[in-house]
This record gives C-alpha cells, sequence and structure tokens, in this order.
C-alpha cells in the first residue's frame, strides 16, 4: 500500500467563511498516483472545520447564520477569561464550539483515479476564528 | 473608521530578530504559545475591526533587563512599512544615562508620535526626577505621553507604581501636556474616571483585557462599575485601544459596541477622542 501525504494553506478573506476546497483536494489525489484507496482531509486546528456540503451559496449562508444561533458571540462562554497558559483572552469560545459541530475531518474513497464525491457534493474548509494562516492535510492512502 | 491607540507588536514577524529575542520579548511581557505573524496577515486582522490607524507602543527597560523588548527602532520600521496605518510611540529608560538624549533625538526627528511609559515595570514613582526629565522633552515637542496604568499582566510590573492616582501630580505639573491612562487604570477605574473629569489633558484608553471577554468586562467595569450613564462626563477622555495581542482588535470593537452607546459617542470613542490626543487634526 503506498501512502501520500500534503498540507495545504488556506487564508480566508473574512472573520467566518465557508471556503470550497474540493479542487485543491483533487489535485492532491492526483499528484499521489494512488487510483484506489481512501482520501482523509482533516484541519490542524480547533476553531475550524471540514465539511461536505452542496455548493450553493444559499446553502453556505445557512451553515454559518445557523452557527451563529447556536453560538453567539455574546454568551458568557466559561472560555471567555484570561488564560494564563497564552497571556490573552480567550475570545474565540464560538469557534471552538462551531467546529465541534463541523467536525475536523472528511473521508473519502478514491476509484479509478476519482474522488467518489455526490454530484451535489463539495469539501469545505470553514473559518469559524478569521482571519489566520491555516493549514489541513490530505492523506492518500491505497494502490 | 476606528482608531486603535494600544497595540503591542510584540508578534510582528518584520520584528523577529531571533528565536532568543523574541522568547526573552514574550516572558517579560508573559505572551506565550503564540507565533509571529506576517504583517499582512495583522493587517487583514486590523481591517475587520476598520482600523485606520494603529498605534504601536514599544517597551523599553534595558536598564535591568539588557535590551528593550520592543526597541524604537521596531517601532520605526514598522511605521516606515505603513506610515498611514501605524502611529509610532518611543519609549526609554529613564534610569539610563541616555534616556534624555534619546527621548529628544527620536522626538526632534519626528519620527515618534508621543511616549510610552510603563511605571509598573521601571518600578518608578511617576514623580520621579529622571521622569520629570522626559516629560519635559514631550512639553518641548508637543508630544503626548501614554502612561500604562493600573494592574498589569507583564512578568517584573509592579501594579504599586501605576495606580492612577499617582500620575496626579503629572497631570497638574503638565496641563499642557495630553496624558493616557491605558486600561482605564484597571481595577482602579474610578480613579481614572475621576481624573479625566476633573484634568482637561486626561485621556484613558479601553485596553482593558484582564478578567473577561470583552463583552463581559465592558460593561462589568463601565455600565454596572461607573453607572449607566458612565460616559456622560467622560465621553470626550476615553479611546479605544484593542490592547492587542491579548485579544484580537475586532473583538474588542465588538465589546463596546455591544454597550449601545449613542451613535455620537461611539464616534468619539472609536475615532474622535484619539484624533484630538495624538494632534492629528493639526498634521
Amino acid at each position: 500500500m503506498k501512502t501520500y501525504f500534503k498540507e495545504n494553506q488556506v487564508t480566508a478573506k473574512k472573520e467566518f467563511e465557508i471556503i470550497k476546497i474540493t479542487d485543491d483536494v483533487r489535485s492532491v489525489v492526483e499528484d499521489s498516483k494512488i487510483s484506489n484507496g481512501i482520501v482523509y482531509v482533516i484541519s490542524e486546528h480547533t476553531t475550524t472545520g471540514i465539511t461536505v456540503n452542496e455548493n450553493l451559496e444559499c446553502v453556505e449562508r445557512d451553515i454559518l447564520a445557523q452557527m451563529d444561533r447556536l453560538f453567539p458571540d455574546d454568551y458568557p462562554y466559561n472560555h471567555n477569561h484570561y488564560l494564563p497558559s497564552y497571556g490573552t483572552i480567550g475570545g474565540n469560545a464560538p469557534g471552538h464550539l462551531k467546529s465541534l459541530v463541523t467536525g475536523n475531518h472528511c473521508v473519502y474513497p478514491v476509484v479509478d483515479g476519482e474522488i467518489k464525491l455526490g454530484h451535489a457534493a463539495d469539501m469545505y474548509f470553514v473559518e469559524y476564528d478569521g482571519i489566520k494562516n491555516r493549514k489541513y492535510m490530505v492523506y492518500v492512502l491505497g494502490e | 473608521m476606528v482608531i486603535d491607540t494600544h497595540i503591542r507588536p510584540a508578534m510582528f514577524k518584520e520584528i523577529y530578530h531571533d528565536k532568543k529575542t523574541f522568547e526573552k520579548r514574550c516572558n517579560e511581557m508573559n505572551y506565550h504559545l503564540m507565533s509571529p505573524a506576517d504583517l499582512s496577515l495583522l493587517k487583514k486582522q486590523l481591517g475587520l475591526a476598520e482600523i485606520e490607524k494603529a498605534v504601536l507602543l514599544p517597551e523599553d527597560n534595558s536598564y535591568s533587563s539588557g535590551t528593550a523588548t520592543i526597541t524604537n527602532d521596531d517601532i520605526k520600521l514598522l511605521v516606515d512599512l505603513d506610515p498611514e496605518l501605524f502611529v509610532g510611540f518611543a519609549s526609554v529608560d529613564p534610569r539610563n544615562t541616555d534616556a534624555h538624549e534619546k527621548l529628544s533625538d527620536a522626538l526632534s526627528q519626528n519620527e515618534f508620535s508621543g511616549l510610552y511609559i510603563n511605571t509598573a515595570r521601571l518600578h518608578m514613582s511617576p514623580m520621579d526626577e529622571r521622569l520629570v526629565e522626559l516629560y519635559d522633552i514631550c512639553k518641548i515637542h508637543h508630544k503626548p505621553i501614554i502612561f500604562h496604568s493600573g494592574f498589569s499582566f507583564e512578568n517584573y510590573a509592579l501594579s504599586k507604581y501605576a495606580e492612577p492616582f499617582l500620575f496626579e501630580e503629572v497631570l497638574t505639573s503638565f496641563p499642557g501636556l495630553n496624558i493616557c491612562f491605558a486600561h482605564m487604570g484597571w481595577p482602579w477605574t474610578k480613579e481614572t474616571e475621576a481624573l479625566l473629569i476633573k484634568y482637561p489633558n486626561a485621556y484613558a484608553s479601553t485596553a482593558m483585557m484582564y478578567t473577561d471577554g470583552p463583552y463581559q468586562i465592558y460593561k462589568q467595569e463601565l455600565t454596572e462599575g461607573l453607572g449607566e450613564h458612565w460616559y456622560h462626563n467622560i465621553m470626550d477622555k476615553v479611546m479605544f485601544g484593542s490592547g492587542s495581542p491579548r485579544i484580537r482588535p475586532v473583538r474588542s470593537k465588538r465589546g463596546i459596541e455591544s454597550l449601545h452607546l449613542p451613535p455620537e459617542v461611539e464616534q468619539k470613542i472609536f475615532h474622535d477622542n484619539a484624533v484630538r490626543f495624538l494632534g492629528l487634526e493639526e498634521s
């Protein structure tokens, strides 16, 4: 079995943003020369998400809006206090909780060199705590 | 448009010199688990808060620590990279024999817009003769002073040297000098309020990132601590300061916005008061 690993960088333009990464992941799979196997896409961060959904602007907007309703910015979270380990105020509790809901990875089969995504499905990196330079890992295993 | 009067550029990659110096800086300033970031990224973060000008504050305690934590050269380098965005303040350690000359040079060449002093780190009374000499230089050059005031999370800092009322004599001795109490003098917020009411040259900044997040602390300290209409007497004296990197500017700004102040008061806090304090209307 072969393996192929790559880190991709992504920087949102906004504080909260849903960013399509399907084509970038496809490129990594192509570079891997692995025809049949599995691909993992995993965020390296705890205030971001990796998710799969339909590439429609209205859906993307609903995802972010619903997350805001679930985890409002001004709620008195436990995390909103001074963190001695950082020397900063923990201001990103909503980002951590949104990340929890979205999850940090997705997994898909690779068949004949193609990712077996559903016809309406796209992979997304979701920024909940921007603007920061972020990384996600793409790990391909197979033959 | 917003002016942020309190940014410590400790994490700016452009002034990352080497690992040892960076670690010393972080240890002294009590910043941890953070990495230097490119100016381009930091400018995007400032953009989220609609910040049009950002006051960069250095830190010179070189007499006791060997080298300045953030040097005047560091500040100048950053200002030169974006003079429209950045406003640089100078810092000198008054315990050094060349402090007088160094500050005179910095201010006379018009490279710096004011002086930053942290008496908590210096372990000096605000009316120490060596400091008064520096105030005289600021007076000559018509440059404001930002004092650290109140409690400090920085290592080696003693808050007893930075209680707001200790600065009252500076306000009376230098009535023509604009003086800012950073952090609203927390936890002596009421002392700061009193000084702001009484002295025309007294200002304060909202960089109060201490116990809680911005939604909580501004409500606790301002609306509840000073009263619902806290802004009535001091609306011309309070300036927005984020306290970055202890909090990201956009979050600090949202905390102020969550107070639902009248729009004209917000305008003063976010912009107009800093313009007057910094003397920007004259330039």
